[in-house]
């Protein structure tokens, strides 16, 4: 139960990362078109912007390096001397890492494909038949999950997959596909009600199978939206402490956050451990941000300016 | 370009088919031959030793698998109906909830349930008893009670004080040197009810006796009734108050747990209101510090004097348990005098059982004739159910917050939630 405050940091961290990203692109894209002025202002707030993000990354990065007695000496900032790889060596035989990062990132990938191919169908079938009463409630059913949170129906959630004999890992991706299906749809069908419906017709007339247009045409002009919503599913199902921890059963079979909890107790603080196995936690998030922060901003920007 | 979107839809379907499948055989291939035992223990300190000691048991024989478990969340496993085979974690009013209910099973009939101290077991049913049955064997106990730096007393020429007036003059003496006595880490709530509270509570009154006659009392709590906290708690607050005011560090409400353990070990104050998973963290800067331990006297007779203990560790089986005699086997390998004897000497424990190895450590020594004369109450804090938050009213007072009205929102509470049950 300690653990939580952590874990709403790393979210407020990839917040703010995706916020910070975000808000920078337009400005800067429009001050090039305007010429080439430095536009101080912009580029303090920026700075600042990168110096929240930056600076505990810095201490999470040197704290990882350091050895014990230096971790706990009160200095957060000094560089880490001598260097030391104990916390990595430590971190990873206490978690078992190979075997947590194994499920975290089985569970990762069945939700971001699940969460993409389930909400665009979905999504697909609401947007073209939103004259139909039965398309237009089930959109609103489907979004009035998004203010259901987990710690509310927990409880019967734990009984029910222990019933089906889906307190594993397959539980778990199941649950985060549903929570994020919600939001997923929503970004989706904005998506979607600016393509036009004629590149549809002509599809069909040349023979085209409902089937054969949504995999053919739709799905890969949906490609920006379907990064963003990836990427969405993929940070909340990577980071999320709270389902695994209470659905799996087996130890065996946890994933990264819930094994890191251990690192964190009321009476020791061993922070050259945890940020050192945080540090083999965020590795993946970050380098997938890394590699696909140019679609998220495509999609957003995108479905802000048609939608 | 285009060709290769056109088939990613295709090859992120059968992805995600391998995924399913291959995590639903991962899941599936962990059970067949051998009796697997899940042992639950979720303290990270002791994770490589019991790692080393199942890896013992089950090179030792083929019909029983333990596998270790520090994740799981129990409140699930027993709300699901599979909990763990046995638990070996610390005992609390929480763990209590499952005891009261049943969910436990009965150990009475072990041999090793007969070496357990009877003031010890005793312990166990201070929060909770299910009739007829021994659910819960203590495996380890946590004695706490004043860290003090003993180069810094020794300097000052003094001694150890026995009773309140001797420990007012110590902190006198301290601060007329210009050092200061008590170290207060005021930012953590826990810590100022797991030192400041428990201490000065329990150096004075009789814990379990009062807990006691307030569970039974109930509904009736408040201002007029036998026992209250407003009365009987007024004199060892204002004490604790005393002590705060007038002999912590100025900058106490600033300072949280971790701050505390890099200043003691500095030397930067001469008493330290903390238990012995404190030393491990000062020795992580300060390896050599001589450091001892002593009840903190609060009050005139040195007879009174007594320590602060917790239950550490302790074991029990579930009822739902599938591999109860497994698990039972098992406890045993746990429960041999060796075994439990070079736990507590790693974990700085006191032995549970009746032929349990005397402690040797010099820090914690101090507290070894209280707890052989059984001359130890649980703290104070813990008997008040989580739903109060007792920790953050004494943070409060802390911080300045009257004693009085902090007491009567205490009776308050109690009264409101013993209504509610």
């Amino acid at each position: 139960m300690s653990i939580q405050p952590t874990l709403i940091a790393e979210g407020i961290e990839a917040t703010s990362r995706r916020e910070a990203g975000i808000s920078s692109r337009p400005p800067a894209r429009s001050r090039r078109s305007g010429g080439n002025r430095p536009g101080w202002s912009t580029t303090i707030v920026l700075l600042l912007c990168a110096i929240t993000v930056v600076v505990p990354l810095y201490v999470t990065v040197s704290m990882a390096f350091k050895t014990q007695a230096q971790a706990v000496d009160g200095n957060a900032f000094s560089l880490p001397a001598p260097f030391s790889v104990e916390g990595f060596v430590t971190a990873w035989n206490l978690t078992n890492f190979p075997a947590a990062f194994t499920v975290s990132v089985l569970i990762t990938a069945g939700t971001v494909i699940g969460t993409v191919v389930l909400g665009a169908f979905a999504s697909y079938a609401i947007s073209r038949n939103w004259d139909r009463k039965l398309f237009r409630y089930s959109f609103y059913y489907l979004l009035a999950a998004m203010f259901i949170p987990f710690p509310v129906v927990a409880l019967p959630q734990i009984q029910l997959t222990g019933l089906l004999g889906l307190d594993n890992p397959v539980g778990v991706t199941f649950l985060h596909i549903m929570f994020q299906l919600s939001f997923s749809i929503l970004l989706f069908t904005a998506f979607l009600r600016s393509i036009p419906n004629e590149l549809e017709e002509s599809a069909r007339l040349d023979g085209a199978s409902t089937w054969q247009t949504f995999w053919q045409l739709i799905f890969p002009l949906l490609a920006p939206m379907s990064a963003t919503v990836g990427i969405f599913a993929f940070l909340a199902s990577w980071n999320d402490f709270m389902m695994p921890s209470l659905i799996t059963s087996n130890a065996a079979l946890q994933t990264l956050p819930v094994v890191q909890s251990i690192f964190q107790t009321q009476f020791s603080n061993n922070y050259n451990v945890s940020f050192a196995s945080y540090l083999m936690a965020m590795a993946p998030a970050i380098i997938a941000y890394l590699f696909t922060q140019r679609w998220v901003m495509e999609g957003v920007t995108q479905g802000a300016v048609k939608g | 370009m285009h060709r290769s979107i056109r088939r990613t839809p295709r090859v992120l379907a059968a992805a995600l088919g391998l995924v399913l499948v291959g995590v639903t055989l991962t899941s599936c291939s962990a059970g067949d031959a051998p009796e697997t035992v899940r042992f639950h223990l979720s303290k990270p300190e002791a994770i490589p030793y019991f790692r080393a000691l199942i890896s013992e048991y089950n090179a030792g024989q083929d019909d029983v698998e333990v596998i270790l478990d520090s994740s799981s969340n129990l409140q699930a496993g027993f709300l699901r109906g599979n909990p763990p085979d046995l638990g070996l974690l610390n005992y609390n009013m929480e763990m209590a909830r499952f005891m009261e209910r049943g969910a436990l099973s009965d150990l009475s009939d072990m041999p090793e349930a007969d070496r357990v101290l009877p003031e010890v077991q005793q312990l166990v049913e201070q929060y909770a008893t299910y009739p007829g049955r021994t659910s819960v064997l203590p495996y380890s106990v946590m004695a706490a009670s004043v860290i003090y730096n003993q180069e810094i007393f020794e300097q000052q020429g003094l001694d150890v004080p026995q009773t309140y007036d001797e420990l007012i003059a110590v902190c006198d003496r301290l601060t007329a040197a210009g050092i200061t006595p008590f170290y207060g880490t005021f930012k953590d709530p826990w810590t100022v009810a797991q030192g400041w509270f428990d201490y000065t509570v329990g150096g004075e009154i009789d814990v379990a006796a009062f807990y006691e006659q307030m569970n039974e009392l109930g509904t009736e709590v408040g201002p007029d009734s036998p026992v209250s906290f407003q009365k009987t708690l007024a004199e060892p607050v204002d004490r604790m108050k005393v002590l705060i005011d007038n002999y912590a560090n100025a900058d106490a409400a600033s300072k949280g747990y971790g701050d505390g353990n890099l200043a003691f070990a500095k030397g930067e104050a001469a008493m330290y209101l903390q238990g012995p998973w404190a030393l491990g963290e000062i020795a992580k800067t300060s390896p050599d510090l001589k450091l001892g331990t002593f009840p903190l006297p609060m009050t005139d007779d040195p007879e009174d004097l007594e320590v602060r203990v917790n239950i550490d560790l302790a074991a029990w089986i579930p009822e739902a348990s599938k591999h109860q005699e497994a698990a039972r086997e098992f406890l045993s390998f746990l429960f041999q005098q060796d075994v439990m004897d070079a736990y507590n000497a790693a974990q700085l424990g006191y032995g549970t059982t009746t032929d349990a190895a005397p402690v040797t450590d010099p820090r914690i020594i101090g507290m070894s004739e209280y707890y052989a004369a059984a001359d130890f109450y649980q703290g104070a804090s813990k008997a008040i159910p989580q739903t109060i938050p007792v920790d953050n009213y004494l943070q409060g007072l802390a911080l300045g917050s009257g004693v009085e009205s902090t007491l009567k929102t205490l009776d308050a509470d109690w009264a409101r939630l013993a209504f509610r049950r």
